[in-house]
């Protein structure tokens, strides 16, 4: 099987991407890549929402050559909106091949105070792992305790456990059998 | 993984249309796109959708005047409203004209859940709201009283015309013809359906217990009265309360019932306080209260308060025509209860029910096919299944000397035996030569 590629949009720090990765392999056992950054997304910017288009983003991002890899996680630090939204901590189509990941909101706890280094690399982490749970075609899940149920906000993702209900996990398996 | 609910969004810009569409995609729903008023309107027609997401600004039909054509053709589809920042007026006019809820745009993903569940509720609200509705249509749709011969039709139109009004009613009719069918009837098709009916059998309850179940009492009224309680009377209150067997009622319960009727208050046992009621009154009976009247059993004025309308339903043995009907009801009825797959009536069982007076009517016969479909061991319900119908013993018994019953029992048991003289004797625990004996002694012989 192909492996799971990381990388990011520009300079991040380092320790994000190996978390991520990390997490993939921990949770998935599926070999994970990290990748040289791609250029930041300048050209997603609008300058009325103050914000990066994620659909933009994951556009130009599918058309890139990544055939060496299953499926592609981007992460960058840029605020991203998809149209109907005020912000996203993610994007991804459903069984696409790329998904991006914006750290922009996982820097900060809900009282504005600063997260802890190991706070923001575990949401990071999460997010990373539901949007590549995306990539392999699976829905939002009703089940509380699974990483699949849409989090609305820093607190829901911060409750989240890091891994997918049984449901989930055998959809998931069924995903990375078909790749 | 795809949920049950279809959803259509409806916006002129692709991108909105798009976002939305990624969304619900990854909450699983099956999603339908339509670029304009029109052509929402056409998918509609076409598909049917459980909920829209409609913009407001659109070219051409704008989001409200959609919203309009949609309560009014599919009043079952619930609508979202998308806004943008500075059209709030238009979203308040949009609640107003039937909107379940508004979004403003772009919204934080928790708001678009939260709509979602509130939706969600919304439809299950829709949906169970349906299903009662459906249920109280079919109990008034008169399938409760099955019936297609001349007598029933004038009794559904009866009804019909009666709940109208809000006049008492005296049902009057033998016992199992089902006059508190009628009287739910009644009260299904009146104005007062959506409060309670409450039934209750004057012949069932001593004087004093009905004194105190119609107009409850006070703590202390009697002895056992160790709280307050409502009557009936109260409790029935914007309803219809049917009083089954009133021919049965002491005079004394006349006369309180009489003043209520007249007064429309009522003081509960041992308090004075006069409490207003406000109930639609049906009564039922099977005796000849015009005859009681005469005896001085019943009160003339009371009489009149209750019977403005009389409705009188017939006897089974009255429209015999509708007896294969209510056969078929009751045998689809039991053979579900009891999950045995009984389907049918053989035609000369048929011609039994048919040529038998019943006279408990259709309670008789409802219990008659229970009996029936219980024993049965074929699929076919047979005259064999209903045997103990034709017993004469049951039916003649009284006028008939013991050598007269004799023989009727013998002849019985030979039919049943299909004249297997053999079988006969076991079953009247009798020789085979004493049997032929009694044949030949009273003359029996085997029908052709």
């Amino acid at each position: 099987m192909k492996p799971i590629g990381v990388v990011s949009f520009g300079e991040i720090d380092g320790m994000v991407l190996k978390a991520i990765a990390a997490h993939i392999l921990g949770y998935l056992r599926i070999d994970t890549e990290i990748f040289s950054p791609l250029e930041y997304p300048g050209y997603a910017y609008d300058p009325r929402r103050l914000q990066y288009d994620a659909g933009a983003i994951l556009k130009a991002f599918e058309s890139l050559p990544v055939q060496s890899y299953a499926k592609v996680i981007g992460v960058l630090d840029a605020d991203l909106f998809v149209p109907i939204l005020t912000y996203v901590f993610g994007e991804a189509r459903q069984g696409g091949k790329c998904a991006v990941v914006s750290l922009y909101r996982l820097k900060n706890n809900p009282d504005g105070s600063k997260a802890s280094s190991p706070l923001f690399l575990e949401r990071a982490a999460k997010v990373a792992l539901h949007e590549l749970g995306h990539l392999l075609n699976l829905t939002h899940c009703e089940d509380e305790r699974c990483l699949m149920h849409f989090s609305g906000g820093i607190r829901d993702l911060d409750t989240a456990p890091p891994y997918f209900c049984r449901y989930c996990s055998v959809y998931l398996h069924d995903g990375l059998a078909s790749l | 993984m795809s949920k049950k609910i279809t959803i259509m969004i409806v916006d002129d810009e692709q991108i909105v249309r798009e976002s939305f569409l990624h969304w619900f995609e990854r909450l699983g729903y099956r999603v339908e796109m339509a670029a304009s008023g029109l052509e929402a309107l056409e998918k509609l027609r076409q598909f049917g959708f459980d909920l829209l997401f409609v913009d407001i600004k659109m070219p051409g039909m704008n989001g409200i005047e959609l919203l309009g054509k949609v309560k009014e053709e599919y009043p079952g589809t619930i609508v979202v409203i998308i806004t943008a920042y500075g059209s709030i007026d238009t979203a308040v006019e949009a609640m107003k004209k039937g909107a379940a809820d508004y979004l403003l745009k772009p919204f934080k993903p928790e708001q678009l859940s939260l709509v979602m569940e509130k939706v969600l509720s919304q439809k299950k609200l829709i949906t169970e709201y349906e299903y009662l509705k459906g249920r109280l249509d079919k109990i008034s749709r008169f399938e409760n009283i099955i019936g297609q011969s001349k007598a029933m039709q004038k009794i559904f139109n009866l009804i019909q015309e009666v709940a109208q009004s809000d006049s008492s009613v005296l049902i009057v009719g033998e016992t199992g013809t089902g006059k508190e069918l009628v009287a739910k009837a009644v009260h299904a098709k009146s104005r007062r359906a959506q409060h309670p009916f409450i039934a209750i059998n004057c012949g069932a309850l001593p004087d004093s217990l009905l004194e105190s179940e119609l107009f409850g009492y006070q703590k202390g009224a009697f002895t056992g009265a160790t709280h307050p309680c409502k009557g009936f009377l109260e409790i029935v209150s914007g309803g219809t309360l049917f009083l089954d067997e009133i021919g049965e009622t002491s005079p004394k319960m006349q006369v309180d019932l009489l003043r209520v009727l007249q007064e429309k208050k009522i003081t509960r046992l041992g308090d004075r306080s006069l409490i207003d009621v406000d109930f639609r009154l049906i009564s039922a009976t099977r005796r000849d209260l015009e005859e009681e009247i005469q005896k001085g059993n019943f009160r003339e004025d009371f009489f009149y308060r209750i019977h403005v309308i009389t409705i009188a339903v017939p006897s089974l043995r009255d429209r015999k025509d509708d007896i294969p009907l209510l056969v078929e009801h009751f045998i689809e009825k039991y053979s579900h209860e009891t999950t045995k797959k009984v389907d049918q009536v053989s035609r000369d069982a048929l011609a039994l029910l048919q040529d038998y007076d019943w006279p408990g009517n259709v309670r008789e016969l409802e219990n008659a096919i229970e009996r029936a479909v219980v024993l049965s061991k074929t699929r076919t319900l047979g005259k064999e299944d209903f045997s103990f119908l034709c017993s004469p013993i049951i039916r003649t018994a009284g006028s008939r000397s013991l050598r007269e019953m004799e023989k009727t029992h013998i002849e019985n048991v030979l039919d049943e035996c299909d004249w297997n003289v053999t079988r006969a004797a076991g079953i009247l625990k009798v020789n085979r030569v004493s049997l032929h004996k009694m044949i030949k002694r009273y003359g029996l012989q085997r029908p052709l």
